[in-house]
């Protein structure tokens, strides 16, 4: 399973690769949201985790793109520290599968990539 | 812009200038509009219900009742009439209305039978949209219905009036609170700047004070040190009364000797009382001997109060006495009392007594000189202690004041405090990181009167160099200072020469914030300059006797980290040498950034550091950069975000600290 994260913190960045690594997906990190939507375009993966603020192209832009340019209905997970209610439901509006708010917990991230998977691949 | 297809009002330009004047259109729904269209609903008795706002083109619903959609074009709207209206709208039947009978959305649509609508208006007397009942079958309101929607159209515009003014509100508190930063900012550079030479000459002055002076001299000298004082106590004053303004004064509740102070006061200000005049100070049997709270603050008030009785009494007494007048399980209340035989205070006067820059008589500034400010920074500091000062006089007869406050009992260790060890300290070897020269000779001074030996470095670099080479007992620091000031260069001692030798700072500063900041980078002591030479030997001796007992530190969790690192003890230090080499250079950008007022950089920034603070679970330092962040947000920099970035940087050298002893 090939996933692709984005997400501009270093430290944070690092650690949800090498924890996903850990359990055995393949990850493909990015701290800028444009390179990531480059990587997106040429490579076939089977989730996309971003975060919402980053520099290049934001997590919400990724998302309408990944929509509606490119068609594509792989599943999405959105991360954030915003705590706005509006944030969850536009995150939604566009077409992400999941929104989970920072700080993530590992395990609970994996449950929901498990399970968004699961169902995707049905 | 021309339209053919729907009616305009004359004032079209001005009726849409007003309506974004609100900045409603396009908001998110909001439960006091959500209300007033269920009332309307309610209260007619219909299925459909809305608020609309109508611009150039369209009718946009800020709450609705059956309808379901968040706009519609203006040229399809029944309410694009209404607004051309002053009053209730009322058709009980579309199918027997001339313009509606053929319109869609009665023919078919929301098939609309009744349509009630009044126009919303605001008080400068323009129409931006419509508070509206619908229902699919005929009907007429009666009386009680129509004044509710015209009660209820009233309210929407008042809510929106409320809401404009917070808004205007909060960007006006927002400016205030920058300028009493600015205000602050202003007075703590002042101090430092009238502090520094202050405290050379009375420190100088004291020293020549010293030596062998004929009758002229040291008459002269005496007067030099009076004058010291008395603008030292001017400077004081200044200051304090800005930090009563600022809120930034605290209360300390630290145990003390009642008795103590209070024969030290009495001591004190024996020295000023005129021949005629006999001064005595009544303590009660029964009084306690050492009680919880603010020394300094009840000396600064007795000393005041007791100083005034005494400026202004010729003749007769000066009396101060102490009662307890109250005792719980866990305090007693004391009521203090200043009472003199002086020239007294008018009736009139009475009540302005205690106002700032007033004294009784307008002639009394000259006469007996002093601020103004006095009895008001007394009568807030024992409001701050949440009690209040009252005042008696008769003119020419006297004057007392007299307030109560209540101390919380010390416990019995509390009780027994450790007093300083009076054992000689022997001869300390001592380095000093001070700038300015004359502070430099002053302290050489003082030092060799103690017999202390000691070396002086004019920057934190220059001291760091001599720490290097030497051995000492104590650094004295100054804090502002080039190349490295005292913060930095005590930080580069700790962290990095991890020495814990003892570092007393020495500092002009006077704002609140500052002690703090100096204890949390390391330091062991804090004396204020101008500094009396009793109290510096009194700071040494405290930090060099001082418990090597563990002190309180932060205790780190790092179990999200080891959840992430899977248990592989590589990454997790990976992780943390990124952390500790990221994140003081992440904090110095935000400093820099908000010292250059960008506050996009400010906020982009505190929004980053979020992420690295949660993986170590730094729970107060990560809620620190989430209202940095949120305050940021509002487009202004505010004097939270400066306490926040100050209180960040502390746990962050901290924190960085620790992992580094890992």
């Amino acid at each position: 399973m090939r996933i692709i994260l984005a997400e501009d913190n270093d430290i944070l960045r690092k650690s949800l690769s090498f924890f996903l690594e850990s359990k055995g997906f393949i990850v493909d990190q990015f701290s800028d949201g444009k390179d990531a939507l480059d990587a997106i375009a040429v490579n076939n993966y089977d989730l996309i985790l971003t975060d919402i603020n980053m520099p290049g192209s934001s997590g919400m832009e990724i998302t309408q793109h990944v929509r509606q340019s490119l068609n594509s209905d792989v599943p999405i997970i959105i991360l954030t520290s915003s705590g706005v209610e509006q944030t969850e439901l536009d995150s939604f509006d566009i077409g992400a599968n999941e929104f989970i708010a920072k700080p993530v917990s590992p395990a609970v991230l994996l449950v929901r990539i498990n399970k968004l998977l699961k169902s995707h691949l049905r | 812009m021309q339209h053919d297809n729907f009616p305009i009002p004359e004032n079209e330009l001005q009726r849409l200038a007003a309506l974004r004047r609100y900045n409603i259109l396009d908001t998110l729904p909001d439960h006091a509009f959500n209300d007033a269209t269920k009332l309307v609903s309610y209260i007619c008795g219909v299925p459909i219900a809305h608020i609309s706002f109508i611009d150039e083109s369209r009718q946009w619903f800020k709450s609705e009742i059956g309808i379901g959609l968040s706009e519609v074009p203006r040229e399809i709207s029944f309410c694009q009439y209404t607004i051309m209206e002053s009053e209730l709208v009322e058709i009980n039947d579309t199918f027997l209305n001339e313009r509606f009978k053929d319109d869609p959305n009665v023919t078919d649509g929301f098939k609309v039978r009744f349509y009630a609508g009044i126009p919303l208006t605001t008080p400068d007397g323009y129409n931006i949209g419509t508070l509206c009942a619908i229902d699919h079958v005929s009907k007429t309101l009666n009386e009680n219905q129509r004044n509710a929607l015209s009660i209820i159209a009233k309210h929407v515009i008042v809510q929106l009036e409320l809401q404009t003014k917070n808004i205007e509100l909060d960007k006006q508190k927002k400016i205030a609170e920058k300028a009493v930063f600015a205000k602050d900012s202003f007075l703590a550079n002042m101090s430092h700047e009238i502090r520094t030479p202050l405290n050379s000459i009375i420190g100088f002055t004291d020293l020549l004070a010293q030596t062998n002076l004929d009758e002229v001299q040291s008459e002269y000298i005496n007067n030099v040190q009076i004058a010291g004082e008395n603008l030292l106590l001017i400077v004081n004053d200044i200051l304090d009364l800005s930090k009563i303004e600022s809120g930034n004064l605290t209360i300390d509740a630290e145990p003390f000797n009642l008795k103590k102070t209070l024969k030290h006061v009495y001591n004190l200000l024996k020295v000023k009382v005129q021949k005629d005049v006999e001064f005595n100070l009544y303590l009660d049997a029964d009084l306690p001997e050492m009680v919880v709270g603010d020394q300094g603050r009840l000396n600064q008030i007795l000393v005041n109060l007791i100083g005034n009785a005494l400026k202004f009494t010729k003749e007769g007494e000066v009396t101060a006495s102490v009662k307890k007048v109250d005792e719980t399980e866990s305090s007693y209340s004391l009521k203090f009392s200043v009472k003199d035989t002086g020239i007294g205070i008018q009736k009139s006067k009475l009540k302005t007594v205690f106002d700032r820059f007033t004294q009784a008589e307008e002639t009394t500034t000259r006469t007996y000189g002093g601020t103004g400010l006095g009895l008001n920074i007394v009568k807030q500091l024992i409001e701050l202690q949440q009690s209040e000062i009252h005042v008696k006089s008769e003119l020419n007869r006297g004057s007392e004041f007299f307030f109560t406050l209540t101390y919380k009992k010390a416990t019995q260790s509390q009780s027994t405090l450790k007093m300083p060890s009076k054992n000689d300290l022997g001869q300390l070897k001592i380095l000093l990181c001070e700038d300015n020269v004359l502070n430099q000779k002053l302290v050489r001074s003082v030092m060799n009167n103690f017999g202390f030996e000691l070396d002086t470095a004019v920057n934190g670099e220059e001291g760091i160099e001599l720490l290097k080479a030497n051995k000492y007992d104590l650094v004295l620091m100054d804090l502002q200072m080039p190349v490295k000031d005292g913060y930095q260069t005590t930080e580069f001692i700790r962290n990095e020469m991890n020495l814990d030798i003892p570092i007393i700072a020495m500092t002009a500063h006077s704002l609140v914030g500052e002690q703090e900041r100096c204890f949390k980078v390391g330091m062991d002591a804090y004396v204020p300059k101008p500094f009396k030479q009793p109290a510096l030997l009194q700071a040494i001796k405290t930090v060099m006797t001082k418990d090597t007992a563990a002190e309180k530190k932060r205790i780190l969790d790092l179990s999200f980290l080891d959840e992430m690192a899977c248990g592989d003890p590589d990454f997790r230090q990976e992780m943390i040498n990124l952390f500790i080499e990221k994140i003081p250079h992440d904090i110095a950008q935000l400093e820099e950034a908000f010292k250059n007022e960008n506050v996009l950089a400010v906020k982009m920034l505190a929004h980053n550091m979020k992420s690295s603070l949660d993986i170590f679970m730094l729970e107060d330092l990560s809620n620190c950069v989430a209202i940095i962040e949120e305050e940021a947000s509002t487009g202004q920099i505010s004097t939270e975000i400066f306490d926040k970035i100050n209180i960040l940087h502390c746990g962050i050298h901290e924190t960085v600290k620790i992992l580094k002893e890992l």
